[in-house]
């Protein structure tokens, strides 16, 4: 489950535009999400609150043997009010990452619809985020500052610090340049020095043009010139079935000499979809001779599955994994099938007949598991309990016959 | 002192090596691993070279028979090396990553993919220079600590060397993993080593350099076990007669079991004789190998005096009769009686020559009969004793007495502080060879002896002879002989291990020598051969047995201190009476 911090930071994103899923880096989002996903370890109590539309708190408290915790601010320059904040209310799909179901690309903004003039000036500023975390026994200090430079670009610093770290901690810079057809990352990390350069190229056609988003006219009926020229002249918006892409980076360090390299593809299918949702990656690190590839499918809206397959070339080793996320809906009370009784008879439908519809796709909760071959077996469990969400995990090894439970965990987040 | 530290013993046991790479190969383990190793840590090959390290005492502390503790300066420049055999991680950017936090994390897509490869580390050129404590107990085993970080350098060879930054990450790791097992891990490993060496076999310890620095002080402290010094014809429990190198076997591993064969079925015997003697019943046990004998003398009276009412005022006379006659007298040695240690009592008996008086003065009233048939055999066992000097003969009295004290003799004590002047002067009268010290052992002679010189002083004697059993000159002997200038009643009993011995040893040592044995010879009287045609005859036979004995000794003698010096000395020790 994500943090509430995490969840603030992809509001965030979205509402400056961005594109997180248009990056080599999530190119396996999806298979990560159901197979790699996180059990937590102890108990842990997150409080947090959006304060105000730009600024967010969160609070900390977990006991894995010794209490710890910490103390997180977020601030941003956007305001956020396009998500629910409220524990209660928030969507899990957006907590609970799984399926990434990827959208039609979408132009980046032109640089001038950016620009606010005020009195002759330009007043707009770079938009901005900035997260700080204190972890208090540690005393480990994380840090993030987030900007968006230009509609193509962003910048991402983030910190930690820390005693315990070589040079008391380590900063790396990522600056992202998003062009909808193509993405370059570049990024500098001052622990030895480490240089890298990531790139994602989609193949198919150049994504649609944005229409200018016209000034309309108060009425609704009457459409102004301009707009009945676009209506007119727009093509019909081929909207493609899915979308290949292909990427690769490349890292270097220059203080240890060292440095790592792979390529990826990806077919994914988008929503013109007719079929199921499914999605293939195939990475390939040529230096280590390692090769993996995914298959993960939605095979309905309440479950997907997902598979890896990992063999190095070299050492001949191989590993499976495959994984599942079970959704379930909020159970409620079903709308009784004697409606139409009632409506012959004249009779009037009752209330909650009437209520149910708008929130169909209310989740009560998400099951996620996970098995490799070695018999490790992950389990998650993660929904809404009143107005709590808690995730609850458990890691055993089938294959020891004593000590099989490995980890168990449980987190609850309260968030208002 | 000297320490001898053995290197190739230790590196040539195969045993060892197997040994010390499982404690190495778990030690290696057990400590958090860095992230470029992936897979246990199998120690391959190890060898500890032959070039030693160089070791400086620096302090000890502490040094006792089972316990040691010292400061050492080792330095090691050897060729000793080790080989490991492990996974690692190739992938340098994996090993990165895994140790950076995960926010400030590239997170590269497949870039850190791992790759597992099998490796072989060798690691050679250790040079070591440390600063040892070093503590040894024979119950908890060895402990060494290092007090500073030993490892001075060490050249790290692997199947990566040709990538710069993988050996120097390899170096880097080792010798830092290197360091925590040396400072936390070793200390470990050789104490266990060490306990697995000390517990199921004692000789290896000895093989080990601190057991060999403890030898000294064990080897000096061993002559005191009454059991490292036995009886020239040892019996065990079943009478078997056992030779003198199955005793020094026995007396070395246990001498607390050894007491308890010795003791128990003779003790009976002992106090059934006591008991006969008591009671005036005719029958005597049998106990092999020993010699009753019955003083009659003047010490006799006065133990009477001091402590048995039951003796008339005409015994003396009585026994000074038999004496002349030399004949009768029956004598009770106990040749083997090891095991004086055993008996808490024995310190009331040691005064013994009053309890042997009353004793002998009652089997000289009914010794008669036994008298005869003694002389046949435990005549001649006596002999034995005697072969081996003055301290047999003390024994003898002493065995002696302790029969006799089982029923009496506290009251003698108090005298006896005052003898040993008197005593000395006996010791300075007469001049003697060895030869006629052989003679003047057998028994009737040196009974007869003895009392005469008893009876010549009678009258003095008597004034004291309420304070001292002087009379027997045995005791005299034993005090003489056992004890320094300045002999101590309590300590004498005792007989155990711990200080009384050690003066007398010194000079029984000296009176292994024939000039030694003169001592015994003075105090016996100057001419043994002249009191009787019989007694000479029987002395040359035994004087021809003697020899052949004293010729057997010698032989045994240098046999043992080939091998085992403090045992031969033991030897001369007066073997421990029975205590009783």
């Amino acid at each position: 489950m994500l943090g509430f911090m995490d969840y603030v930071q992809n509001a965030f994103y979205e509402a400056s535009h961005w594109n997180r899923d248009n990056s080599y880096g999530t190119l396996t989002a999806t298979s990560r999400n159901i197979l790699d996903f996180q059990t937590p370890d102890g108990i842990r109590l997150h409080v947090s609150s959006l304060a105000s539309p730009n600024f967010a708190t969160s609070y900390t408290l977990g006991s894995v043997g010794l209490v710890d915790g910490s103390l997180s601010y977020l601030y941003s320059s956007l305001p956020l009010t396009a998500y629910a904040s409220k524990s209660s209310a928030i969507d899990l799909h957006r907590v609970v990452p799984g399926y990434r179901q990827l959208q039609d690309l979408r132009q980046p903004d032109e640089p001038r619809w950016w620009e606010i003039w005020h009195q002759g000036k330009r007043v707009d500023r770079r938009e901005a985020l900035l997260y700080g975390r204190l972890f208090l026994p540690r005393s480990t200090l994380e840090a993030l500052y987030l900007r968006r430079l230009t509609p193509k670009a962003q910048l991402r610093v983030s910190c930690v610090s820390d005693s315990r770290l070589p040079n008391g901690g380590t900063i790396l810079a990522h600056l992202q340049y998003d062009a909808a057809k193509h993405n370059t990352e570049y990024i500098y990390s001052t622990d030895s020095a480490l240089l890298g350069v990531r790139g994602l190229y989609n193949f198919g056609p150049e994504p649609p043009l944005v229409e200018q988003p016209f000034e309309q006219s108060p009425d609704p009926t009457i459409s102004t010139a301009n707009e009945a020229v676009a209506l007119a002249t727009a093509p019909a918006p081929v909207r493609p079935n899915g979308r290949f892409s292909a990427g690769g980076e490349i890292y270097y360090g220059l203080l240890n000499k060292s440095g790592g390299i792979s390529t990826g593809l990806r077919f994914t299918t988008l929503p013109a979809h007719t079929g199921f949702p499914y999605t293939m990656t195939l990475t390939l690190n040529p230096l280590m001779g390692n090769l993996s590839s995914t298959y993960s499918v939605l095979a309905s809206p309440l479950l997907a599955l997902s598979s890896r397959f990992d063999f190095n070339v070299y050492s001949y080793e191989s590993e499976l994994q495959v994984g599942t996320e079970l959704w379930r809906r909020k159970s409620r009370p079903m709308p009784d099938d004697l409606d139409w009784a009632r409506r012959k008879l004249g009779l009037p439908l009752l209330e909650q007949s009437l209520a149910k519809v708008d929130d169909a796709d209310d989740m009560a909760g998400c099951l996620k598991a996970r098995l490799d071959q070695r018999g490790s077996l992950g389990l998650l469990w993660e929904g809404r309990v009143k107005e709590l969400l808690y995730s609850c995990g458990l890691t055993l090894d089938l294959k020891s016959a004593q000590n099989m439970v490995r980890g168990f965990g449980l987190e609850v987040q309260y968030s208002s | 002192m000297a320490f001898n530290f053995n290197w190739s013993p230790l590196t040539a046991d195969a045993s060892f090596y197997t040994r010390a790479q499982e404690l190495l190969t778990a030690a290696l383990n057990k400590s958090p691993k860095p992230p470029i190793i992936v897979d246990d840590i199998l120690v391959n090959e190890l060898n500890l070279g032959s070039v030693p390290p160089d070791l400086e005492i620096l302090e000890i502390g502490d040094l006792a028979e089972d316990r040691f503790r010292g400061i050492f300066k080792m330095c090691y420049t050897g060729d000793a090396f080790l080989t490991l055999k492990t996974r690692v991680q190739a992938n340098p950017l994996n090993t990165y990553l895994s140790t950076k936090p995960s926010f400030a994390s590239p997170q590269p897509l497949a870039a850190s993919s791992g790759l597992t490869i099998p490796i072989q580390i060798t690691l050679s050129e250790i040079k070591l220079s440390a600063f040892i404590i070093l503590v040894f107990s024979k119950q908890k085993g060895l402990t060494l600590v290092f007090r500073n970080d030993p490892l001075e350098s060490l050249k790290v060879s692997s199947t990566f060397d040709a990538i710069p930054f993988v050996r120097e990450y390899l170096q880097k790791e080792i010798e830092g993993q290197l360091r925590t097992l040396l400072m936390d891990e070793v200390p470990v490993i050789i104490h266990r080593l060490s306990q697995r060496l000390w517990l199921p076999d004692y000789r290896e310890k000895e093989g080990q350099e601190l057991a060999r620095n403890l030898q000294d002080p064990t080897t000096e402290e061993k002559p005191v076990d009454p059991l490292a010094s036995p009886p020239q014809d040892p019996v065990d429990v079943s009478g078997n007669i056992l030779d003198a190198s199955q005793i020094a076997a026995l007396s070395l591993d246990s001498s607390s079991e050894m007491h308890a064969l010795f003791s128990q079925k003779n003790l009976l015997r002992l106090g059934a004789l006591t008991d006969s003697h008591r009671t005036l019943s005719l029958f005597t046990p049998g106990i092999r190998d020993v010699v009753f004998r019955a003083w009659a003398g003047p010490t006799e009276r006065g133990e009477m005096l001091g402590s048995s009412g039951k003796a008339t005022p005409a015994t003396p006379a009585m026994t000074r009769s038999h004496s002349y006659t030399g004949s009768f007298s029956t004598t009770y040695v106990f040749s083997d009686a090891p095991d004086a240690g055993n008996h808490s009592t024995r310190p009331t008996l040691m005064s013994l020559g009053s309890a042997t008086s009353g004793l002998s003065h009652a089997s000289s009233k009914h010794g008669k009969p036994h008298g005869g048939r003694k002389r046949k055999h435990r005549v001649v066992n006596l002999r034995k004793k005697t072969a081996d000097g003055d301290d047999l003969d003390s024994i003898s009295g002493e065995s002696s007495t302790a029969s006799g004290t089982m029923s009496s003799a506290p009251s003698v004590f108090g005298g006896r502080p005052q003898t040993p002047a008197r005593r000395e002067d006996e010791l300075i009268t007469p001049p003697s060879t060895p030869d006629l010290l052989r003679e003047q052992k057998e028994p009737g002679d040196g009974t007869l002896t003895r009392t005469r010189g008893l009876t010549t002083r009678l009258p003095q004697r008597d004034e004291s002879a309420d304070i001292t059993p002087r009379a027997s000159v045995h005791g005299a002997f034993m005090e003489a002989s056992h004890v320094g200038p300045q002999p101590e009643e309590g300590k004498r009993p005792t007989l155990r291990p711990s200080q009384t011995l050690q003066y007398p040893l010194k000079e029984r040592r000296e009176q292994a020598s024939p000039a030694t044995l003169q001592g015994p010879a003075r105090q016996l009287s100057p001419s043994p051969f002249a009191e009787s045609p019989v007694e000479g005859i029987l002395g040359q036979a035994w004087m021809t047995r003697m020899a052949s004995e004293i010729a057997r000794k010698v032989q045994d003698q240098e046999a043992a201190k080939s091998g085992f010096w403090d045992h031969n000395e033991g030897e001369d020790l007066p073997p421990p009476a029975y205590g009783a």
